[in-house]
This record gives C-alpha cells, structure tokens and sequence, in this order.
C-alpha cells in the first residue's frame, strides 16, 4: 500500500459569482479507506467532486493524488494520474453499447499501440476484461445493446464498473444507490468492498445512511461548503456540528434526536 | 496600477446598446464630414439598404436567440413576399381589387403569405422537436427541416412563376430634399418604416408579457415552463415575428427596387447572418447596428472598390469575429445567454 | 447500338457522381460523427479542386501527384482552421464553418491565378474505375476508422463532451483529427471531380452544395459509417427515378427532407439498427436471470 493518502485537499475555495460554494475545505484520504461525503442538499458535495475531478477549476487551495499535485491538470490528466469518478445523474454515453461504454473507460490504459491502431473488435483480450467486469458486478445485460434502453439500476451499475476500467488509486462515486433497491443496494455494496480489498480507495457521496454504514468506516460532513465532520462513520450521528445542520439547531434541542438520512 | 477595474468598466460600457447606436453614429458622422455631399449620399442609400439587412438580421437573431435555430427559410420568407405580390397584382389588379393602392394591398397579401409559412414551418419542426437522447448534432434538427422547407418553397415559387426577375410597378416615384440631398421617396419611407418596425420589437420585447416571455425562454430554455411560460404557445410568436420581420424586408425591398426574383433572398440572407454576426449573435440591437453597418459598408466599397471584392473580404472578417469575439461588436446585449 | 453506348455512359455518369459524392459526404461525416456540424464542405472541396486544377494546368503534374496533393492541401488547411474555429460549438460552429466556406468561394472568384468567374480547364483526364476505387478506398478507411479506439472517442464526444473528457479522452486533439481527415477527404472529392469533369468553377462550390452535402450526411445518419453510404445513395439515385417533375422533384426532395426530420431524425440507419440486423438477436434480460 502506498504511504502517501490517496487524496489531500487543503484549503480549496471556489465562488460561482457572489456564493461560496467551497469554503475551505481540507481533509485527507488515507489510501485503502472508504470514506463517505455527506450532508444536506445543496451543501456542495457535487461541487466538491467536480473541483476534484476538475470540472470546474479551484479559486484557491491544493489538490494531493497519492502524493502529485493535480490542481492545474485538465481533467483527463487527472485520469491518467489514477482518478475516476461518477455522475450523481448517469453520464454513459447513450449511442454506445454497454461493452463499448466500459471499453471506453479503458481508454487511458490501453496505450499499446495494438489497442490504439486495431479495431475494437479485434482487441479479445480488452473486451473479455470489460464482458469479465460486468459479469462480477452482477449486470446481465447483452454487452452490445445500446445504453440507452436498460433500466436505470443497471446504468448506474455499469458507469462504476466503467469507472473502475481505468484501474485508479481513487475512485468518486457520486450516489451511486440513488434509485437502487434493496437488493441492488446490498449487492453493490458487496462489489464495491470487494473491490476495494486491491487497494483501492473510495470517496463516495450517498443520502442512504444504511449504506454508508454498511460499506464506509470514515465520513466527511458538508455544510454550505464547509467541511463540520471529518471522522468514523460511526460517530458522525452523534456529533453535535452535524445534527444541527441536518435538523436546525431548535430542533436539536427539542427532539435531541437522530439526523435525518 | 491594476487595469482590472478600468476593463471591466470598458467592458460595460461596450455591453449597452446605446454604445452601439453611439458608435454608428460617430462613424458615420466622421465619414460625412471628411467625405462631403457624395459620401453622403452613398451612406443615406447604405442605411436604406442596411434598414433592410437589420430587419432580416434581427429576425435570424431574434430566433438563434430565443430557440437556438438557424432559420434558413427567412431568405425564403424575404422572397415569398415579393414574388405573391407580383404574382398577384401581374394584371395591374389584385384579386379583382384595382386602383392606385392595389401594389400595397399586394404586398399586405404577400407578408401575410410570409406568416403563414412561417407559422407552416414552425409546425413541422419545432412542434415536433422532442429531447431525444441528445447529442452533439440535435441541434441541427430544425436547422436541417428549415433547409427542406427552403427547397419546397423557393421551388414551389420557380414552379408557379418561373425563373426570371420581374418588374414590381410603384406608382408614386416622387423626390424628397432632405439637408440637401436628393432622396427617393420609397427608400426614405422605407427606413422610416424599418425602424419603426425595429422599435415596435423592441417595445415588445421589454413591455409586453410575452415579450417577457420570450425573454425567459432565451434565457434559461430548460426551466422556462417552470417558471409559468407555456412555451407552446409562445413559440410560434417567434415565427409570427419572424414572418413579419422577413415579409415587410421583402416588401421593402420591392418597393425600393421595383423588381422581384425567386433568387432576391440569397444575397440578402447572406448578409443579414453577416450582419447578425457582426452585431453579436442573439443581440437584437447588434442585429441593428450590424444591418446598418453592412448596408454603408456596401455602398461605400461598391462606390470605391467595384462589386466583387466585398464576398471574401466581408466572409474573412466574418470568421474572425465569431473565433475572436463571438458577442460580436457589441457584447453580451443578447437577449439570453451565449447560447451553444 | 448507339443506344446502348448512350446508356452506359449515361449510367458511368451517374455512377461517376455517385462516387465523388460519396466521399464527399464522409468528408462531412467523420467530423459529423464526433459531434461537428461542417457547413462549409464546398469550400474544402474546392481547395481541393484547384489545387489538383492548379498542379495539373499550370504545373503539368500527372493525376498520381496531383490528387495526393490536393489532399493533402485540403487535409493541412483543414488542420490549421481546425485550432480557431473548434473553439466554437453548436450554431456558433455552424456559422464558423459557413462563412469558411463563403470566404473560399468569395477568394476564389476573384482570384485570377485561379482563373477567377472563369474557371480553369483541367488537362489531366481520370475515369470512373479511379473514382470508384477511391470512393471504396474512403469508405473502408472510414469503417476502420470508426471501428478503432479514435473512432469509439469520436462517438463519445458527440454523445458526451464533458463526460468523455472525465474518461480521459483527449477532446481537443480528437476533434481536430476528426475535422482535419474530413478537410482531406473533401479535398479529396474535390481532385477527383476536376480531374473527371474536366473543368473547376467558382460558381460551382457555393453554399447550396455544402447544404446539398450536409443534408445527405444528417439524413443518412451521423450514428454509423453506413450513413453516408445510404445518404448518398438516396441523394443521388432518387432524383434519378423521380425524373418526372423536374422543379417537382426537389419539392418532393425537400418534403422528404422534413418528414424525415419529424419522423426519424437520428437518420436512416442508426447504430441501433445495425444491432439488429447483424447481431443475434439479444436474449432479454428477464430470460438470462432464469436461465442462470
């Protein structure tokens, strides 16, 4: 395992004209951790992402992925440096296949002069990885239907698996059970530590505070773009900082109950 | 000393209209004064042929603005008012209806031919136009349908009229003495008209509750209906505008020039998307200021360079703007945001 | 007999059309398939027309290195426009690439190294066996291209921008081989017509050919590299056995233009139904969890 954290921020602030959306914000993820980010709507962990996976550019602070700076990189720069992330609202490309969305994420590994010149069809050994990826998370779908037409459920699936293509230090999951049920939920869970077990590490934002439990010993807590909460998951209900922001601070008093999920 | 401020205070000021009207001014008032009464004469005839260019600039404009479409048939629309009012008045009577204001009731039916195939097109594109899983290239759906629909209506016109230029009598060819000059009655009236037609828009779009609306729609297109405007039937008021604009333009252009064509809205079309360009796209007063720059433009350079160098000279400058400073010369005065 | 000779050369004619036309349309269409709308085809294939016109006339090279040339002309340009005018995107790019067009166009008419509204006169002869070899040549360089790793970015691209660049795709660089290898192949179109009709005119590359051109890509569908094959085909054939109407039958042409954009507006073929056609059928999901 690597010494260095998988991510450092420190300091980052971003503005979207008068509002402070990133005030700074610094924590670290140490390598091999599944850490969760949380808070209430609106508080900014979308936008975290983002500046993370360099959407938007920082206005101040700095970015650490296993010990490289990435704050100036472009985005698929960043990629190539070991990070990969989702989308809270699904972006797999609609027109492809589901093999070719995963080959896809495949692009920043597959150098090799035969994978770039030859045509995909004759790259077996690439696609068996991509058919072999689907399969252990559990999607059986035909790999040559178009994105488009499957249930939501299994896109969400297959924009992790395609993220995990690309074989990164770090992964961002943006919600990744958002709409999921059940049994979807359990089952991606169950993916996602066995992947993990190689030494990846994994940043995830969810609202499913079961799952959160089930699958991350650390959390992050956000609020209005500033991090109340950094911690184990298992201490964050109980935090005084983290129970006013989801309840309002009255109502902590009244209820001294549990934060909403 | 940080020029940030000072910028950013140029930038506003560059970003109102009244800049703009401002800078044509100034430009034509150099021009005049270091020209003398020949160049004055080719700017009055350049803004009577700009007031034409800005009205068809503004209608491009006006739709890229509001519904991120490049409407090819607005040339088309130009030509189908022109070429019904010839057909209809060919015998010195419209419909049965003769006398001396029978070309003004031919060109009335001509612009409301231009509406309604405005409001014909409008339904086969836009009425259909779903989100679809997009990409890249859905944008140019409509731009695609508007391009058939030019096809149909230029030919459906060769068909029934044939290819030749044909001659569109006004009576009344009186002279007016303007600060010296000599104007044609027509041109002068038709600028009169042009920018009233200009300032009416104008007047719409910021008074009236559908003005508002199309306002909004340009601005933020997704959440328009959210907020209360029914883009169903707003949306065809943009190509009602459209068919007006482009209709009263041709008009225009027959009674200043006395003959019509199936092919008069080609180079016409083609300089008002330069003039659109020029002006900033989706900015209703840069279409304005760019119709009437273009129109100057003209006839000065015809005055001093003879026809043929104006295409690649006016296209050149043309790409520039739009990889440089695609706001165009007057800044961010769009009616919603860049659109892309 | 002579009747016989008649129709043949009346069918190479058609056929010699239908080749240049050809890669023509996949020079719109490798751009087009990462998601740029090129409507100012003509003026590439008029780079490429008087250059092959200009090298072959003025210069007196043999048709071997005149079309490889002009090409290659045609590719460069395309390349270094490529930088400026991709900054753009949307109606933006649309009009970019229309006012390129009218500018090569507006240059060339009063060029008179280039023979100005007069044309030039091409001595080099080619025939249809030519055309058609290269319109084969094309149309499997393009099937290859798409099938590769470069191609499978492309398709991202116009899918999702934002979301192949988080991929790690290289957006930029991408784009600008997409529109350079269009530029070529236009170019590319553009020798083959001086060479085979002879004679380049201003007039000829106008915006109504870039339109004409754009409308067989678009139509026949930007999803795969079949598209150009049945845009062209419909483009050109049609007209063909409409051949009653003359003005009719570009009224006819342009009502079907429309009810395709109401109808299907992703084009004739789209990826989806070459899926179906070449594939097994899928087995449905609900099936395969029982059969497991």
């Amino acid at each position: 395992m690597d010494a260095d954290p998988a991510l450092v921020v420190s300091g980052v602030m971003k503005r979207f004209g008068g509002l402070t959306v990133a005030d700074d914000i610094s924590f670290a993820v140490p390598a091999g951790t599944r850490m969760a980010l949380i808070g209430p709507n609106g508080a900014g962990k979308s936008t975290l992402f983002n500046l993370i996976s360099g959407v938007y550019p920082l206005d101040g602070g700095t970015l650490l992925l296993a010990g490289r700076r990435i704050e100036s990189l472009p985005q698929r720069l960043r990629v190539r440096a070991g990070l990969a992330r989702s989308f809270q609202n699904i972006r797999l490309m609609p027109h492809l296949s589901v093999v070719e969305n995963i080959m896809l994420g495949q692009h920043t590994i597959a150098s090799g002069l035969g994978a770039q010149m030859l045509p995909l069809s004759w790259q077996r050994g690439w696609r068996q990885l991509a058919e072999q990826s689907l399969h252990d998370a559990g999607i059986d779908v035909d790999p040559d239907a178009e994105v488009s037409g499957l249930p939501y459920g299994v896109r969400k699936k297959i924009e992790v698996v395609r993220a995990l293509m690309s074989r990164p230090r770090l992964l961002m999951l943006d919600e990744p059970a958002a709409g999921l049920n059940a049994r979807e939920t359990a089952e991606l869970s169950t993916f996602l530590k066995s992947v993990s077990r190689d030494g990846l590490t994994l940043l995830v934002v969810e609202h499913d505070m079961a799952f959160v439990h089930d699958l991350c010993e650390r959390t992050l807590v956000l609020n209005f773009g500033r991090l109340i909460y950094q911690g184990p998951t298992d201490a964050v209900q109980d935090d005084e900082l983290v129970r006013a922001a989801y309840l309002g601070s009255r109502r902590v008093a009244a209820t001294g109950g549990r934060p909403a999920a | 000393m940080s020029l940030a401020a000072p910028r950013a205070f140029v930038r506003t000021i560059l970003d109102r209209p009244s800049t703009a009207v401002l800078v044509v001014v100034i430009a034509l008032g150099i021009g005049i004064a270091v020209g003398g009464p020949v160049i004055v004469r080719q700017i009055a005839a350049g803004l009577m042929l700009g007031s034409i260019y800005m009205m068809m600039a503004v209608a491009f404009t006006l739709t890229i603005g509001v519904l991120n479409f490049l409407n090819f048939t607005i040339p088309t629309l130009f030509m189908l008012t022109g070429m019904v009012a010839w057909g209809l008045s060919a015998n010195g009577t419209v419909v049965g209806f003769a006398g001396p204001w029978a070309w003004l009731a031919a060109l009335g039916l001509g612009i409301l031919v231009a509406v309604v195939a405005s409001l014909v097109v409008e339904r086969f594109t836009f009425r259909y136009l779903k989100v679809r899983h997009g990409d890249a290239t859905e944008h140019a759906i409509p731009l695609v349908s508007s391009l058939g629909f030019l096809l149909i209506f230029e030919h459906l016109v060769l068909i029934a009229m044939g290819s030749d230029s044909q001659r569109f009598a006004v009576p009344f060819k009186s002279d007016v003495h303007v600060f010296g000059m000599v104007l044609g009655l027509p041109q002068l009236a038709s600028f009169i008209a042009a920018v009233a037609v200009v300032a009416c828009l104008s007047a719409i779009l910021k008074r009236t509750k559908t003005g508002r609306a199309l306002r909004t729609i340009a601005e933020s297109p997704d959440t328009a209906s959210l907020l209360g405007v029914e883009v169903g039937r707003i949306v065809p008021v943009v190509f009602i505008l459209t068919g007006l604009l482009a209709g009263i333009a041709g008009a225009l252009f027959t009674v200043n020039y006395g003959t019509v064509s199936p092919f008069m809205g080609d180079n016409v079309g083609n300089k008002a998307i330069a003039a659109m360009v020029l002006g900033g796209i989706g900015s209703i007063w840069g279409a304005i200021a760019g119709g009437l720059l273009v129109g100057v433009a003209e006839t000065l350079s015809i005055h001093f360079f003879g026809g043929d160098s104006v295409q690649m000279v006016v296209w050149g400058l043309l790409l520039g703007i739009i990889i440089l400073r695609p706001k165009g010369l007057f800044g961010a005065a769009s009616i919603g945001k860049g659109k892309m | 007999m002579a009747e016989a000779a008649a129709m043949s050369g009346y069918l190479s004619g058609t056929l010699a059309i239908l080749c240049i036309n050809l890669i023509f349309a996949y020079g719109i269409f490798v751009p087009a398939a990462a998601g740029q709308i090129n409507l100012g085809g003509a003026g590439f294939q008029a780079i490429g027309a008087y250059a092959a016109a200009a090298l072959s006339s003025l210069a007196g090279l043999p048709v071997a290195y005149t079309i490889p040339a002009a090409m290659l002309i045609a590719g460069a340009i395309g390349f270094l426009i490529s930088f400026p005018v991709l900054r753009t995107r949307g109606v933006y790019l649309v009009l970019a690439t229309f006012a390129f067009g009218e500018m090569i166009a507006g240059f060339l008419l009063r060029s008179e190294f280039f023979g100005g509204a007069i044309g030039m006169v091409v001595p080099a002869h080619i025939e249809l066996p030519v055309l058609a070899l290269s319109a084969v040549a094309v149309t499997v360089a393009t099937f290859y291209l798409l099938a590769t790793r470069l191609g499978l970015a492309m398709r991202a691209i116009n899918d999702d921008e934002a979301a192949a660049a988080v991929m790690g795709v290289n957006v930029r660089a991408v784009q600008v081989t997409a529109f350079t290898i269009g530029a070529a192949f236009a170019g590319l179109s553009g020798a083959l017509y001086a060479h085979n009709f002879s004679f380049v005119e201003a007039q000829y590359f106008n915006s109504l050919l870039s339109i004409y051109v754009l409308l067989f890509v678009l139509i026949g569908g930007t999803q795969t590299a079949w598209g150009p094959l049945f845009g062209s085909l419909f483009f050109t054939l049609l007209p063909e056995l409409l051949r009653i109407g003359g003005a009719w039958r570009y009224v006819i042409f342009g009502a079907a233009i429309v009810l395709m954009m109401v109808v299907r507006p992703e084009g004739i073929v789209t990826r989806a139904l070459v899926h179906r056609l070449f594939r097994r059928p899928a087995i449905p999901a609900a099936e395969m969890a029982h059969g497991r």
